[in-house]
């Protein structure tokens, strides 16, 4: 009688141990479909994500056309730096339609020019600007061209 | 009695079994669903819809600029500028198979007589497909004005105060004007005061010395210029 009940107490032990098993297998099976968020093919997404929504931003503020047509390129570098957070580094360039480079030899950079040759995930992100009204200072009329830019905004963690 | 029991255990495994595919199917469909909401890039794809947008908005306010401010207005320049935008957004965006279509574009400037009230004003109607995400016929409509409204209380033959109320396609009035935005028939305006107005919340008092019927010229900070005319 007494070795009857430990025989039954074993199979429950057996029982329990194996569906444990079973349970502990399907987390771990659903476990291998996580994916880290800081792998290289999100990362690159988020810094799109940033670059797109910081161009946009300043653009909406009326703060981007402004410095871009008038070539404050120091103001445009300081409102990107402020915008963007501290550890994302971004290399501004502005080209007119036909593919010349608008701010010559001014970087509009921030973080070493290293970092972008050397960092495993770079985003770019392009952006365009048709044009801004412009007085004359000598007649005081307004004048306004279509004369679109193109933002091309390269950005990547330090 | 026996077999009795090893078929309570089976049930047990059955069960546990069950609940291992339950577990299994609900986190993959989570997975699916979680990747697909947060890793699909929906703020590029809203930043570049927002950007045509945009501009194409800016376009129009360029091209009000423009035509307002031109001795010999141009009213094909809306068009125009549409079509060179329509054009150079394909080379803008290569990859991303942008077609922007635009209609009933229009440009204007009209004085109400009875109404007192100038227009200067542009309008289109845009229809946007991106390719690339899938988007096509997304519409959206620009409107860009600036209106006057103007009133003249004259104290004696020579001297007259001009209210002006001036208003962006939103219908609020456009603050921060002073008498640089304003010429009364062809010259500098030498005094504008802005003042709380019940109607039209804020109006613009002008002190113009001179004969009627005077001729009100206003540009706001865009450079939009309208004009009107009263005795």
């Amino acid at each position: 009688m007494r070795n009857l009940k430990n025989t039954k107490g074993q199979m429950r032990v057996i029982e329990t141990i194996f569906a444990i098993f079973i349970i502990v297998a399907a987390l771990y099976f659903v476990g291998i479909f996580a994916v880290s968020p800081t792998s290289p093919g999100y990362e690159v997404t988020d810094l799109e994500k940033m670059g797109y929504s910081a161009l946009h931003d300043l653009d909406q503020q009326g703060l981007l056309a402004s410095l871009v047509y008038n070539g404050n390129w120091s103001d445009l570098r300081t409102v990107l730096k402020i915008t963007i957070p501290v550890d994302v580094y971004f290399n501004l360039t502005i080209y007119n339609l036909s593919g010349s480079k608008l701010n010559g030899d001014t970087q509009i950079i921030y973080g070493d020019s290293a970092t972008f040759s050397n960092a495993k995930n770079i985003a770019s992100v392009s952006y365009s600007l048709v044009g801004i009204p412009k007085q004359n200072p000598n007649t005081g009329k307004y004048e306004a061209k279509y004369d679109p830019r193109i933002l091309v905004l390269q950005i990547t963690r330090g | 009695m026996k077999l009795a029991r090893e078929k309570r255990g089976q049930f047990v495994i059955i069960a546990v079994l069950l609940a291992a595919i339950m577990i299994v199917s609900i986190g993959a469909l989570m997975h699916g669903a979680i990747t697909y909401y947060k890793h699909e890039p929906w703020e590029e794809y809203s930043t570049l819809i927002g950007d045509v947008e945009l501009n194409s908005r800016r376009l129009l306010e360029l091209s009000l600029v423009n035509y307002t401010n031109s001795v010999v207005p141009d009213p094909n320049i809306l068009g125009n500028n549409l079509e060179k935008w329509q054009d150079n957004l394909t080379d803008i965006y290569p990859s991303s198979g942008i077609v922007l279509d635009f209609s009933s574009s229009g440009l204007s400037q009209s004085w109400n007589p009875a109404t007192k009230t100038a227009l200067s004003q542009a309008t289109a109607d845009f229809t946007l497909d991106i390719k690339s995400i899938g988007l096509t016929g997304y519409k959206f409509s620009a409107t860009i004005s600036l209106s006057l409204r103007i009133s003249v209380t004259s104290t004696n033959t020579t001297s007259h105060e001009i209210t002006a109320a001036v208003k962006s396609e939103s219908g609020n009035p456009v603050p921060n004007l002073n008498k640089n935005n304003f010429r009364i028939n062809n010259a500098t305006a030498t005094a504008v005061s802005p003042f709380y107005d019940q109607t039209d919340i804020l109006v613009y008092k002008i002190q113009y010395q001179g004969t009627l019927p005077a001729t009100v010229e206003v540009w706001d900070q865009r450079g939009i210029r309208v004009v009107g005319t009263q005795n």
